[in-house]
């Protein structure tokens, strides 16, 4: 694995941004997808924010050899993480927001916005509210409802883009440009897969007798639904005032 | 059916080619009644190969009654003067023409084959040869191979006028050089070099032989083929999208008239569907553990 493995929404949604030689903040690294891309389009420095020990791993892994200049992989809560304030000139937010409940936007965006320099951009991609008949809907809210019962909070809440173009706003971002990433969303079967797997790390923190339910029929909607190509991915470049 | 600038060269090829390697698999009479079918769709421009079985010998009729129709691509896997000079000659007779007007060096592999075809007394000889007796009208290159070794033959050989290569969503998916066919899409567009897409129906590899029998295979291809309406007018549309001058029909004669109607109806495709795509094909082997988003 490699910073040359990078998805094309990632490529597309950096087109017209200026990475090379900026000091980049990737909000919520994921499995790195966005951080290898920042690497490969020549950003000087590439922090990637994480909550999530093991994501984090997995971006040492996936993208550190020979980036140990430039990437700093930090385990923290993206409303308080340790960077210094006005250092950095790009921040990335892919496919972060549907994984925040709303109650955590706007501290998000405040931390976001603390650590940017004046004029800095920010790429914000994300999933269009899925449509009403879209299967995927069913794996989607049992995921919620799982979280619901574990953590008192939703898995996915699925933003649209006025919403969150509103939020970062309130924060002095301006939205330059908007763009459609992806039309449809394929939802693979790899993807229905990791959905599942975090309906079972809910259900393995419940009494068997709620959690294995709860498990069997995530598993049974993974197979019933298959694959679905539904929704779309949209992109957002924001501008932040001097 | 659109047509697109084939390089420089000044022929205005359909969007669509016809592999006439589907000739190969048919008698006679439903080889004539097949390439009817393509010239009815408006396709004009067909190619063939001396390795494509009788193909060349099943085309010759209909190509002679619509000669002036039909813009014809044939190719040599010979690399050395005598092996291609002959190949000339032999396409000529079995096709039963004068000129073919696109000779293709067929299917480069290695460095070194590279090395023998443009040296003295290489199959570039022989093709410049037949170029000046007016036996072939334009020079190109076919390969499947590495991106880097076709563009290091663009760069050696001065008169290359078109090369055909694999492009397709799950080819279009991996960044590393190996399958950075993107790369001679490109240098091509900025030479002037005319492109032809193949394997763009391409679904997968065949499973071994020892699971599924190479008689057993439903379709004639090198390789597993998408083989609905739906699938097959998306692959066309996404290759047509890529800036490719022509698609390439697959080599089964069963999936040509779907792939006629694909690119008949064609309207192209933006460029969001043509991510989720390859967004979709990259995710169904993809090595990254535990993809929630894409």
């Amino acid at each position: 694995m490699s910073v040359d493995d990078v998805p094309e929404t990632v490529t597309a949604a950096l087109a017209d941004q200026q990475v090379e030689g900026r000091v980049c903040l990737e909000a919520g690294a994921g499995v790195g997808n966005t951080t290898a891309g920042l690497l490969a389009a020549g950003a000087e420095r590439v922090y990637a924010v994480t909550n999530d020990a093991d994501h984090a791993v997995t971006v040492r892994e996936r993208v550190g050899d020979g980036n140990a200049d430039r990437l700093v992989v930090i385990e923290a809560d993206l409303r308080a993480t340790p960077l210094a304030t006005d250092g950095v000139d790009l921040v990335t937010a892919h496919g972060l927001c549907n994984v925040l409940p709303p109650v955590e936007l706007d501290p998000i965006a405040a931390e976001l916005t603390r650590v940017a320099k004046p004029d800095s951009r920010l790429v914000v991609d994300d999933y269009g509210v899925p449509p009403s008949g879209a299967a995927v809907n069913r794996l989607f809210t049992l995921e919620n409802a799982a979280a619901r019962v574990v953590d008192g909070r939703p898995a996915l809440t699925f933003y649209p883009p006025a919403v969150l173009a509103a939020v970062f706003a309130e924060h002095g971002w301006t939205v330059e440009r908007k763009k459609t990433l992806l039309d449809p969303v394929p939802w693979t079967g790899a993807h229905l897969d990791a959905h599942a797997e975090v309906v079972r790390g809910y259900a393995d923190r419940l009494p068997d007798v709620v959690g294995e339910p709860l498990t069997a029929m995530a598993e049974d909607l993974v197979a019933a639904i298959g694959s679905e190509r539904t929704g779309t991915m949209y992109n957002l470049a924001f501008r932040l005032a001097d | 059916m659109e047509t697109r600038a084939l390089g420089d060269t000044g022929q205005e090829s359909t969007v669509l080619t016809f592999g006439s390697i589907a000739l190969n698999w048919l008698e006679q009479e439903g080889a004539n009644q097949l390439v009817e079918l393509v010239l009815d769709h408006g396709v004009n421009h067909f190619d063939v190969a001396p390795t494509y079985g009788d193909a060349e010998l099943k085309l010759g009729p209909k190509l002679r009654q619509y000669r002036d129709d039909i813009f014809l691509s044939c190719k040599t896997q010979k690399r050395e003067y005598e092996g291609a000079a002959r190949k000339i000659d032999r396409s000529l007779d079995r096709l039963g023409i004068d000129t073919i007007d696109l000779y293709q060096i067929h299917g480069l592999e290695y460095e070194d084959e590279l090395d023998t075809i443009t040296a003295d007394g290489g199959a570039l000889d022989a093709i410049h040869e037949a170029k000046a007796a007016g036996k072939i009208d334009h020079i190109g290159l076919t390969s499947h191979g590495n991106p880097e070794l076709i563009l290091d033959a663009i760069d050696r050989i001065d008169d290359l006028e078109t090369v055909m290569f694999p492009l397709n969503p799950v080819v279009a998916g991996k960044n590393d050089g190996e399958y950075d066919y993107e790369a001679v899409l490109e240098r091509c567009e900025s030479e002037g070099i005319g492109t032809l897409g193949i394997k763009a129906f391409a679904k997968g590899s065949w499973p071994p032989t020892d699971e599924l029998a190479e008689a057993d295979r439903p379709y004639a291809n090198w390789y597993e083929p998408v083989d609905t309406p739906e699938t097959v007018r998306e692959r066309f549309d996404f290759a047509a999208a890529q800036g490719l001058d022509t698609v390439v029909s697959p080599g089964d004669p069963k999936l040509v008239a779907m792939v006629l109607d694909a690119a008949s109806r064609s309207e192209g495709m933006d460029e969001a569907r043509q991510r989720a795509v390859i967004e979709e094909a990259r995710h169904d082997d993809s090595p990254v553990p535990e993809q929630l988003h894409h």
